[in-house]
């Protein structure tokens, strides 16, 4: 597989969750799949700039979001990106109920936990995506 | 003009996930709103601008911003500007904090030279925040010098974000079709609290009030006043 599977999460700032998807994403591009996996910011793809539509062009997504408003997948498909997965931390938190998360600024240690399974599931989805692509 | 919510400051940090500066505007952000100006700042996600509705859209119309970014690109100011409204104050980390990227740390943890830029440009902000307030700031008691309001204990806040509220909206029948309003639901139940009678003699005023967030074309403002009396007794109706 050429391209990198994108990992774009939400911005979110008011909710644990939204530190939770940006904490996820990094540890997926940094520590699970940085070979396979390129972060992008969110920002960039508001504005619709030139070349934040272009790298979204032609590649797949796996968007994080953090609350049911969904602006990272929302903002991918405006921004003509094609998202193939994309995940709620909130559905991740319904199937790990002993994870309730706290803290923004600094997760605590159940947030961090958090992040890393649903790094984790990203992990796999990515898997799926880059096997499916080399058997293409 | 509707006294709508407390007057606050909007802090809207790009968050940039890619450089250090990113998590600098947002940590900085977080520090205002949870510790340094609990009650007079709000937040807003950057993309909820392009995600969301009206109301969201409407932010910058209801709040003086502060935009802060960690680049040059400056995403948050412009963002900002063309989905909602200009910001009061823009600032890009390094321009008026100084700030050594390569000694910030990741974009994932912040060194502790990165975190003092936090700090810095935390305390850059919460200033901000009082020159648009127009508000004193006493740092021993940790109150506001000008207002009269009891303060309350500076203590630590979760920070308060829009995300599913927005700024509230109303619909309205003008002229057969539906008009989405900003503000109306707030505006109406000030003039409700106020004694307002609906009917002539405040179809003028609402007019002026809804006239301050929502464009009124010049041709159909008997039709928007029309409506909005008329909704206005509805919701007075409901209310009692």
């Amino acid at each position: 597989m050429k391209e990198k599977v994108l990992i774009v999460p939400c911005s979110g700032i008011g909710k644990s969750y939204g530190t939770v998807a940006r904490e996820g994403a990094y540890a997926v591009t940094e520590d699970l799949c940085p070979g396979k996996t390129r972060l992008v910011p969110l920002a960039l793809l508001v504005l619709g700039e030139d070349e934040a539509r272009a790298a979204m062009s032609g590649a797949r997504a796996i968007t994080i979001d953090g609350c049911k408003l969904a602006c990272a997948a929302k903002v991918v498909a405006e921004s003509g990106g094609s998202v193939a997965h994309g995940l709620q931390v909130l559905e991740v938190f319904r199937r790990h109920r002993e994870l309730k998360p706290s803290g923004i600024a600094e997760l605590d240690e159940n947030g961090h936990k958090l992040a890393r399974v649903l790094a984790e599931e990203v992990k796999r989805l990515v898997d799926t995506l880059t096997q499916e692509a080399s058997h293409a | 003009m509707p006294e709508l919510p407390r007057k606050k400051v909007g802090i809207i940090a790009c968050s940039g996930e890619e450089i250090p500066e990113g998590t600098v505007t947002r940590l900085a952000a977080l520090k205002v709103l949870e510790s340094l100006r609990p009650r007079e700042t709000v937040t807003i996600c950057l993309p909820l601008f392009l995600a969301g509705g009206k109301g969201d859209r409407a932010f910058a119309r209801f709040y003086p911003t502060i935009a802060l970014d960690g680049c040059d690109k400056r995403c948050a100011a412009r963002g900002t500007e063309m989905y909602s409204g200009k910001p009061a104050v823009s600032i890009v980390v390094g321009s008026t904090v100084p700030a050594n990227s390569a000694g910030l740390g990741s974009a994932r943890r912040l060194s502790e030279a990165g975190l003092q830029v936090v700090s810095n440009l935390a305390d850059e902000v919460a200033q901000r925040v009082d020159q648009l307030l127009d508000l004193k700031w006493d740092r021993r008691s940790g109150g506001t010098l000008a207002s009269s309001e009891p303060q309350e204990e500076a203590k630590p806040h979760p920070a308060t974000c829009s995300c599913g509220s927005g700024i509230p909206v109303g619909t309205l029948q003008v002229a057969g079709r539906k008009v989405t309003l900003v503000a109306l639901p707030q505006i109406f139940s000030q003039f409700c609290e106020a004694g307002k009678i609906p009917g002539d003699l405040t179809r003028a005023e609402v007019l002026e009030a809804v006239r301050i967030y929502n464009p009124v074309p010049e041709e159909e403002e008997a039709a928007y006043a029309e409506a909005l009396v008329e909704e206005y007794g509805a919701f007075c109706r409901g209310s009692s």
